[in-house]
């Protein structure tokens, strides 16, 4: 295997599994956050306004994987 | 008759469609997304030390988007009206956020002092985010082009440092420079605990730096990205039916990026207030 190969290779690893999390704290955000809108729907926008600030917070995570994987395959 | 026509029509869309595929597209165009993001200076200036005073398309952009932004704060200013307009109400209602939802409901006191900063952070990066989304001709050649100043990360770092400066700014001129550091630690912990602690919140104060700025772009960046990659396949495929799905495709994601720009300067505002609000009042 060539370091380009290896380069490529690791690129993608770091993209899928960095992915994982992220997606799957995303998932129990918005369920916690539409359950409690679905149970207290007079709250909704105090509940929905935190709820975006956690989805850009979570968001990030996944996105410095992408940072990471752009390092890989660009500069390292 | 009228279901008739309804499907004498699709029958027409779907061998429209059909032929679409097996017509010839046109010119195989090279597109590389690292290049789009490239930055070749526009006008060369002569450098000062280390610092590179060229002017690239960067630069034109965040000069567009400060222009912009105060063409329209005069123009909304001027003309102040009762009864407001639709373009006053908006301006208006961004306003109210910044204020009541942004500063108001984050911050504890020194809302005064420091709404204008976080509304001038807010209203300048949704501006920058939104003029991404502009087709601008500063691409090379001067060909129309995808590109947001906030995609770049030096424009999102020197954003994160004002945030970074004046966190510290606040917290250091309201509580004193002792007292304030003594309060990175809780003044109950035992002794060896304090420093761990007080290392462990130094690290993490350098870490909101970091956060804050790559968050903002790695957003836009992945977003245009995405974006030039379908509007280019469009190009790269040979062939319009594929053309035709994928302009579909980057349309929805346009729309994306929209609500995206508008999240992330939400968001870049509202933690901006949240530290500046915690060096504010210090919770030990």
């Amino acid at each position: 295997m060539d370091a380009n190969a290896a380069k490529l290779l690791g690129a993608g690893i770091a993209m899928g599994v960095g992915a994982l999390g992220p997606g799957i704290g995303l998932g129990m955000l918005l369920g916690k956050a539409y359950e409690s809108i679905a149970r207290q729907p007079e709250v909704s926008g105090d509940i929905r306004t935190s709820m975006f600030i956690g989805i850009g917070v979570t968001e990030a995570v996944a996105l410095y994987a992408f940072v990471v994987a752009l390092i890989l395959i660009f500069v390292a | 008759m009228k279901r008739g026509l309804v499907v004498a029509w699709l029958a027409l869309g779907l061998v429209a469609l059909a032929a679409l595929a097996f017509i010839p597209g046109g010119h195989k165009t090279e597109f590389s997304v690292a290049q789009e993001f490239e930055l070749q200076p526009l006008i060369e200036l002569p450098s000062i030390g280390p610092v590179d005073l060229s002017i690239t398309k960067a630069v034109v952009y965040l000069w567009i988007a400060a222009a912009a932004l105060i063409v329209i704060a005069i123009v909304v200013s001027r003309t102040l009206k009762p009864i407001p307009s639709r373009f006053q109400y908006a301006v208006e209602t961004l306003y109210e956020l910044a204020r009541e939802g942004i500063v108001g409901s984050v911050m504890k006191s020194g809302q005064a002092t420091w709404f204008p900063y976080i509304a001038g952070a807010f209203f300048f990066v949704l501006t920058s985010n939104l003029l991404g989304l502009i087709p601008l001709p500063f691409a090379e050649h001067h060909q129309f082009g995808f590109y947001a100043a906030t995609a770049n990360l030096y424009v999102t770092l020197g954003l994160a440092l004002f945030t970074f400066v004046f966190t510290h700014y606040a917290g250091v001129k309201k509580n004193g420079l002792v007292r304030y550091f003594r309060n990175w630690a809780p003044p109950s912990a035992p002794p060896v605990l304090k420093q761990l602690i007080f290392v462990i919140h130094a690290v993490s104060e350098v870490f909101r730096l970091v956060s804050l700025s790559v968050r903002l772009f790695a957003n836009m960046l992945a977003g245009h990205a995405i974006l030039g990659v379908f509007f280019a396949m469009a190009l790269i495929f040979q062939n319009y039916l594929a053309a035709l799905v994928l302009q579909g495709g980057s349309i929805l994601i346009y729309m994306f990026e929209i609500f995206v720009a508008c999240i992330q300067a939400f968001i870049f505002a509202i933690l901006s207030a949240v530290y500046i609000g915690g060096a504010l009042d210090q919770e030990h």
